[in-house]
């Protein structure tokens, strides 16, 4: 009887350890997709960036703006050393070098090229947060859409010089860099938040 | 004795070549970063705005480049990069394992990627283990560390000297890759050391902080220091252990010459990877770093180009041993 009480109680305990290891592995692997940071531009979807990315860090060596940064622990272990932007901090001029710079093809090639831009750069998009936006409290501003380098294409003002997003926003985020409300009133909703929103 | 057989004599200056382009390796990777800071203030046209440090590292910058380059924001892009993967003047070079690596953690072959190691494979399948003593920046540091250690253990200070299986190592590659696989991210760049210290070196230059890899790579580096002399390239590194592999069977290795060898034993002692010249041991993990030709007293060994290494030759035949061994025949 002792016996079968020991048994049941150390199988009990392994499936109780099994299962917090698995849940402490999950917590540390996976990456935590409610932080707000931008991969560099022609990046690759999430899961598909961290599987190809060697962290080499060619594309923070060759970026002219030092916009990107790396990752220590703080996106869980999956994410360790690789690129980042935070536009805020400082946001992506869309120079395209880090593209082309990266060996592993996690960066796509890119041109500079308004075609190729439009049409691989995924970054986010941003959202104009219009209780903070001064043009719509009345008083015109216009900043984000001066700061845009696709003006009209990725953003367009109204009246009052109010910002309205478009679909060709690829989510640079020069325009909240530029913002002079603080906090800003316009936000990049990085992509992988996008897609997370969208599915569920 | 035959005196034909002296090796040829440039042969025990390489390991002061191999120095040389160790710190060389070193110091463009500390170089490199400093280049990349420079281009940044000229591309934004803040010379005005930098503050009196910023202005110092502009000025000596400026003056070290512009015989070179007018335009010093595009045109000192001609090395990027580190020794994990890195451009040089137009061809990037990778390191094997970031392939290997890549290949596991995505489950396929990138074959543009794949195709940039393709030539440090080649220089391995010839050469052997060679990146591990000619090429790593984190072998440039380990190596003073052993200096260190042996410099310590002169004053009466104890330093570690255990011996492990040096096949640990491959075990340590084979769960890095699992790891990789498991988690679908390349996370055997994270316990490699020469990768650490390029990423570290830029970090801590650009982007002004370091990150966990320092740690981990200093927890090597005492490792080595009071556990076991150079332990971690020996028995862990899984990048040594992909190296060792691909140059089992290298066409150029070094060699005893059993007629000018005394047994005194020297090379046994400076062999950085805990080898076995004496007994013609040397096996898939030499790196080919010659210092044991450098410190042999009699010339007894060389570099040969075969697929294989000696069995046991025996005794020195200038040691008392072979002596003792003829005298016993007669």
């Amino acid at each position: 009887m002792k016996r079968r009480l020991f048994l049941k109680e150390l199988i009990a305990g392994a499936v109780a350890s099994s299962a917090l290891t698995s849940s402490l592995a999950e917590a540390a692997f996976s990456a935590q997709t409610s932080q707000r940071y931008l991969r560099p531009p022609g990046a690759l979807a999430e899961a598909e960036f961290e599987s190809r990315c060697i962290r080499c860090g060619q594309c923070g060596e060759v970026c002219p703006n030092r916009c990107i940064e790396y990752f220590d622990f703080e996106n869980g272990v999956d994410s360790l050393n690789t690129p980042y932007i935070v536009p805020r901090t400082k946001a992506c001029i869309l120079c395209m070098k880090c593209g082309q710079a990266c060996p592993t093809g996690a960066l796509q090639p890119l041109e500079r090229t308004a075609e190729d831009i439009l049409a691989h750069v995924k970054m986010g998009r941003a959202r104009v947060e219009k209780s903070l936006c001064l043009s719509y409290q009345g008083k015109t501003c216009g900043v984000c859409y001066r700061a845009c380098p696709l003006q009209d294409v990725g953003i367009r003002v109204g009246m009052l010089e109010q910002p309205h997003v478009l679909d060709g926003c690829v989510g640079c985020g020069l325009c909240e860099r530029s913002c002079i409300q603080l906090p800003q009133a316009i936000k990049i909703i990085p992509q992988h938040m996008l897609k997370s929103s969208a599915s569920s | 004795m035959n005196l034909e057989q002296k090796p040829f004599f440039l042969w025990r200056h390489l390991n002061k070549l191999r120095w040389l382009v160790l710190s060389l390796v070193f110091m463009m990777l500390v170089a490199l970063p400093f280049v990349h800071v420079y281009q940044t203030y000229v591309a934004s046209f803040s010379y005005d705005l930098l503050d009196s440090d910023e202005k110092e590292l502009f000025d000596i910058m400026e003056s070290l480049t512009s015989p070179f380059t007018d335009n010093p924001a595009d045109e000192l892009d001609a090395i990027k990069g580190n020794t994990w993967s890195g451009n040089f003047f137009g061809y990037q070079i990778s390191d094997p394992l970031a392939v290997v690596g890549q290949t596991a953690a995505s489950l396929s072959v990138y074959w543009p990627f794949a195709l940039t190691a393709l030539l440090p494979v080649i220089f391995t399948l010839l050469f052997g283990r060679f990146y591990c003593g000619w090429i790593c920046p984190a072998t440039f540091l380990y190596e003073l560390n052993t200096i260190a250690a042996l410099t310590l253990q002169r004053f009466g200070v104890r330093v570690g000297h255990r011996h492990f299986d040096r096949r640990l190592k491959y075990l340590v590659l084979a769960l890095g890759l699992l790891l990789s696989a498991f988690s679908g991210s390349v996370l055997v760049s994270v316990i490699y050391p020469p990768a650490i210290i390029g990423r570290e070196l830029y970090f801590g230059i650009a982007l002004g902080g370091v990150g966990a890899g320092l740690v981990f790579f200093v927890l090597t580096l005492l490792f080595d220091l009071l556990v076991s002399r150079r332990g971690f390239c020996r028995y862990l590194c899984p990048g040594g252990a992909l190296y060792s592999l691909l140059g089992r069977f290298r066409l150029f290795r070094i060699r005893r010459i059993v007629e000018n060898c005394n047994d005194c034993a020297k090379c046994n002692a400076i062999c950085e990877f805990g080898l076995d010249p004496l007994r013609d041991d040397f096996g898939q993990e030499c790196n080919n770093c010659t210092a044991c030709i450098a410190v042999c007293p009699t010339d007894a060994l060389t570099f040969v180009s075969r697929l294989r290494d000696d069995e046991n030759q025996g005794p020195g035949h200038l040691g008392k041993k072979y002596k003792h061994l003829q005298q016993g025949v007669e």
